[in-house]
């Protein structure tokens, strides 16, 4: 067997078993209990919730991301263990969605961790999760996403990025000791 | 004359001589230890079974025979006594605990002593020597207010349990005019059918004497006391080796009267009084483990492990039959090496962490991974895992508890077996795995000496595990010596005839294989790579944030607190109104005794009078 | 040549265990959705999961990490051979069940050293709450095969199988009908399944042993959870069904006892850990002693 069939091979159980672990920050996580259960029920496609970042194959970002909870969603992507895929869900994760023009929240998500698909939408509905499903398994039965690899390419992009932002989460005011000290 | 028997006490009692005298240096102190337990090793294998050596004492107008005879049950424990005690003070060179080797050299002559002596005041002295030098052993541990407080505790129960057996030998004396043991026990089993009562209460008074050594469970209060608070160096040689004397009498007691059929059977054919002698064994196994469960202190833990393991020993050997007395003496032999082991890494751990307590420790095994590997090796072994040497006796033990029928006594067992695999996994993973505490960063592992001592445990548990044929053919000679038909024991570890068979090897080869199959599998899948422990699990936290610490996320405080909350109604009894009515007698006796030291000289009188009246009514009756 | 012949056989055994198991899970999972009213996933599902997951890169937390999980995995792939299961039986004059049971122990040890070296507290917290379960079904679970033991006069799983040959009526099922309820709650815990699976609470305790276990890491774990599945409802068989006269029957008879753990499960909420220990040791308990005060009596 040579060296591309078996990443065929390795590719096509990759996409019928896909794990998930789902950051549900915003209004979105309510759609996934009927993704879950009997009404869509995405386990027919293998596709179940697991509990750490260790298990998990995809990352499923609900709504909108503050700054400090960019800052978990990116530890945890870290976290994860390759190969890994981003769903990005909601129009928050797109461009702010309503809070386009909030000073503590986010506008893209992949300016900071690279999405393979984004389902768009304010909210989407569970078929809206179940098509971008089938069409991340479409991707990574074809070898297409490969979302992991840009952000080992362009680390030092994504982590320029993410420091701008994450600088706007220091304390405004300086610490006391600080205070203390130049007083 | 066999005088290489006499060698066997001498020599130990000329070391701790000279080791008295330099006690001042303690490596030079350390290393007498270690050469006469050598020598003394080396003298053992000119020892044959049925060599004897006797010499006559004058004592107050009669001939007192002092015998050493070596029997079968003698020279196996001899072996594995001071073959422990070589590799326990070959460890203590790089000790720095307050241990003195010169009263472990006394113990050991006391301890050659007892298992060869054939006459009761020779089997007294010995004892009282090695009670004596024991006591004043377990002074000196790190605490010093409490290995004071318990080496008081152990002292008045070793002396209460003297006087027992002191009562004894006297009776036995008046009713046959001699001091020789097997003379006596000949002559008990020949009265047993028509004096049982007689007889249960005479080998009472011994048996007292022994479960107070042993520590079963009604005399089980000063086992943890003494192993905790005792010097980390000697609590192994107190835990492995001399938990055994108590063993040893009962073996030796054994054979005359509880079991002969003196007394009518309870259930599968079992003397009643062996049956309840069982059950105090199962009762002691399922309270030290369920003890041992909520300790954190690790030495008071493994105190309550060693308890529920002499539970096992006893409950074997009350039964009487080849199996259970097999089955005894193998968990006798095995608890000795794998509870050594385990108080010797403990001691390697205590030494280099310097707490014993649990919740203190965490994530050494990346500073000592050898130690680490000793401390697993030793609690699969204590856990009964195979193919490590615990393994064979446990299942020895259930096949002889069904083999008399008795379920109950077994599901206990097992329980108890259960709940020592929950407290040996506290005690694994609250000193080795989990977060290592920025304290420990500088933690080394043990030097040269104590990795030879580590490996050639963990070899010698293997060993004994894989091939336990090498010590069930030895037991077989025992077995055979007390009369009993001994176990078909196949050359490595066959052993038949029962229930079921177990082949040993066979478990052996078919891990070796089956580890190599999950090696193959571990290394052919996709890569990993190390993190370290920082990076970790923490719901999306990021620790520096969080103000995470390693000891913050560490869990080892409550560990079983479902347990705890389970024994809850249990504990009320126990802790208030038992333990609380100890410690009050404890403190009440304890104050007694300070009377006598630093009261007045009439206090002091007053006592020595009492003592020799109780002295002169035991002549009188004898 | 025998040797060889043994250790192809042995593998074979190893193999064979682990597709049943992932098989039985697979369909597992498939029935629990029907009844939740789900499609649910292919029977299959299970064996895309473990390819996935041993060709899945992933994190380790040293050597005791590795170690422990290869433990866990090839103690329980070496107590699978001494199970006899129909007319497969490797080694006829081994098969002493509490061997059996002690090998998985270290199974078990094997697999608490690893996921405790993590240093994570959810996979530590997980691990006592399994060692307390297991205090829990182990006592009910003694008193059944002690009570098999004396009933059966021997203590081989061969012989007891052996000694329950002749038809339904033999079966210790009808013989012994306390004790096996007894040891049908037991099996229930010991599969880690509802109402007893403290142990792998996701949304507690973040899949407890799991909670760092990734990649390969998590696929050992699984195929340790399908030998275990095998073994253990295998054992029941041998007890309590009369063996089997063939392989076929065998996991036939083994799948009918984990269908009915199957559909308590699907029905069940969780029980605290306490309040499972102490429902064993209550009604099982008792069944079980019940049952030994009958054999012995």
């Amino acid at each position: 067997m040579s060296q591309s069939q078996w990443s065929e091979l390795v590719n096509y159980f990759r996409g019928r078993s896909m794990w998930m672990l789902h950051y549900c920050t915003g209004c979105g996580a309510i759609e996934l209990p009927p993704v879950m259960t009997s009404r869509w029920d995405m386990e027919r496609f293998g596709i179940i919730p697991m509990a750490t970042p260790r298990q998990a194959d995809i990352l499923l970002i609900t709504g909108y991301l503050s700054i400090k909870t960019l800052k978990r969603v990116v530890y945890t992507y870290d976290q994860m263990s390759t190969p890994k895929w981003v769903l990005g869900f909601g129009s928050c994760t797109i461009n702010g969605g309503i809070y386009w023009d909030s000073y503590n929240v986010i506008d893209r998500l992949d300016k900071y961790i690279p999405v393979d698909i984004y389902i768009a939408g304010c909210m989407p509905r569970p078929e809206a999760i179940m098509d971008s499903f089938i069409k991340l398994r479409e991707m990574v039965q074809k070898g297409e996403a490969k979302g992991y690899e840009k952000y080992t390419k362009n680390y030092e992009w994504y982590k320029a990025n993410q420091d701008h932002v994450f600088g706007r989460s220091e304390p405004v005011l300086r610490k006391a000791e600080e205070v203390t000290k130049s007083a | 004359m066999n005088s290489n028997l006499i060698w066997l006490v001498a020599l130990p009692l000329i070391g701790s001589a000279v080791a008295a005298i330099v006690v001042r240096y303690k490596f030079l102190d350390r290393l007498i230890t270690f050469l006469t337990f050598a020598t003394t090793l080396f003298v053992l294998f000119s020892v044959h079974v049925g060599q004897s050596y006797s010499w006559g004492l004058n004592f107050l107008g009669t001939t007192l025979n002092l015998t050493l005879n070596v029997s079968h049950l003698s020279i196996f424990m001899l072996y594995i006594s001071i073959a422990f005690g070589t590799v326990l003070t070959f460890y203590s060179l790089i000790d720095h605990s307050r241990m003195k080797g010169f009263l472990l050299l006394l113990i050991l002559a006391a301890n050659n002593w007892i298992f060869m002596s054939n006459d009761m005041v020779g089997f007294f002295f010995a004892w009282e020597l090695m009670g004596w030098a024991s006591v004043v052993s377990v002074l000196g541990g790190r605490e010093r207010e409490k290995s004071r407080h318990a080496a008081l505790y152990y002292m008045i129960m070793s002396v209460s349990g003297s006087y027992s057996m002191f009562f004894g030998i006297f009776t036995l004396w008046r009713l046959t005019g001699t001091f020789s043991i097997s003379a006596n026990i000949a002559y008990l089993s020949s009265i047993v059918g028509i004096h049982p009562w007689w007889v249960l209460g005479i080998v009472s008074l011994f048996f007292v004497t022994f479960m107070i050594k042993a520590g079963i469970f009604p005399f089980h209060t000063w086992v943890p006391l003494a192993y905790a608070y005792s010097p980390d160096a000697f609590t192994p040689f107190l835990s492995a080796v001399m938990s055994k004397y108590g063993i040893y009498g009962m073996l030796l007691f054994m054979p005359l009267s509880l079991m002969e059929r003196g007394f009518p059977s309870a259930f599968g054919g079992v003397p009643w009084t062996n049956y309840i002698f069982v059950w105090i064994g199962v009762i002691t196994a399922v309270l030290g483990t369920v003890l041992a469960i909520f300790q954190d202190d690790v030495k008071k833990l493994f105190a309550y492990s060693s308890l529920s393991n002499l539970g096992y020993v006893v409950a074997a050997i009350a039964l009487f039959t080849p199996v259970g007395i097999t089955a005894g003496i193998f968990h006798a032999f095995n608890h000795l090496l794998f509870k050594g082991t385990l108080f010797i890494t403990l001691l390697a751990v205590i030494s280099r962490s310097g707490t014993s307590k649990l919740s203190e420790m965490g994530g050494l095994w990346k500073k000592m991974p050898i130690t680490f590997f000793t401390f697993f090796v030793g609690i699969a072994s204590a856990a009964g895992i195979p193919p490590f040497n615990g393994f064979g006796s446990k299942w020895l033990i259930y096949q002889a508890m069904i083999k008399q029928h008795l379920p109950f006594a077994t599901i206990l067992l097992f329980l108890a077996s259960t709940g020592a695999f929950m407290y040996l996994f506290k005690a694994f993973h609250s000193i080795f795995l989990g977060q290592l505490s920025h304290d420990y960063d500088r933690v080394k592992e043990v030097s040269a000496v104590g990795k030879i001592t580590e490996f050639f445990l963990m070899f010698a548990m293997t060993f004994f595990g894989v091939q336990p044929g090498y010590i069930l053919k030895p037991i077989g000679a025992i077995v055979k010596s007390m009369g009993l038909k001994p176990l078909p024991v196949m050359a490595n570890g066959y052993v038949t005839g029962m229930f079921s068979n177990i082949y040993v090897p066979l478990i052996s080869w078919s891990l070796a294989v089956s580890f190599t199959l999950g090696f193959i599998l571990f290394f052919v899948s996709a890569k990993h790579k190390y993190v370290s422990q920082e990076n970790n699990y923490t719901a999306g936290q990021i620790p520096e944030d969080w103000g995470l610490t390693p000891e913050t996320y560490q869990f080892s405080w409550n560990f079983y607190q479902p347990v705890e909350k389970l024994f809850a109604p249990f504990f009320r009894i126990k802790i208030d109104g038992f333990f609380r009515g100890t410690g009050d007698w404890t403190k009440t006796i304890g104050s007694a005794i300070k009377e006598i030291f630093v009261g007045n000289a009439q206090m002091y009188a007053f006592f020595a009078i009492v003592g020799l009246i109780i002295f002169v009514i035991a002549g009188w009756m004898a | 040549m025998t040797i060889l012949l043994k250790l192809i056989q042995g593998i074979g055994v190893g193999a064979l265990s682990i597709a049943v198991g992932l098989l039985f899970i697979g369909i597992g999972r498939k029935i629990t959705a029907r009844i939740q009213r789900r499609y649910g996933p292919p029977p299959i599902q299970n064996f895309f999961d473990i390819f996935k997951l041993l060709s899945k890169r992933s994190i380790s937390h040293g050597f005791a990490f590795d170690l422990g999980l290869i433990a866990g995995f090839s103690a329980l792939l070496a107590a699978v051979v001494f199970l006899p299961m129909g007319q497969i039986n490797i080694f006829p004059h081994n098969s002493s069940l509490i061997m059996i049971i002690y090998l998985m122990t270290m199974a078990y040890l094997g697999m608490a050293m690893g996921v405790s070296s993590s240093g994570n507290p959810n996979a530590t917290i997980g691990i006592a709450r399994a060692l307390t379960m297991m205090m829990g079904y182990e006592v009910p679970f003694a008193a059944v095969i002690f009570s098999v033991y004396i009933f059966s006069r021997t203590g081989s799983l061969a012989n007891i199988v052996a000694a329950q040959s002749g038809g339904f009526l033999n079966w210790n099922l009808v013989r012994l009908p306390f004790g096996f309820v007894a040891a049908e709650i037991a099996l229930q815990g010991m599969l880690g399944e509802k109402p007893f699976d403290m142990t792998i609470a996701p949304s507690e305790i973040a899949s407890g042993p799991m909670v760092e276990m990734g990649g390969k890491y998590l696929g050992f774990g699984m195929l340790q959870h399908s030998i275990g599945l095998f073994i253990e409802t295998g054992i029941m068989v041998d007890l309590f069904l009369g063996g089997a006269s063939n392989i076929w029957i065998f996991i036939a008879k083994q799948f009918v006892l984990y269908f009915a753990a199957l559909m308590i499960n699907a029905i069940m909420p969780r029980f605290r850990i306490e309040e499972g220990v102490s429902f064993m040791w209550k009604f099982p308990l008792l069944l079980g002693v019940v049952q030994a005060l009958i054999v012995v009596l």
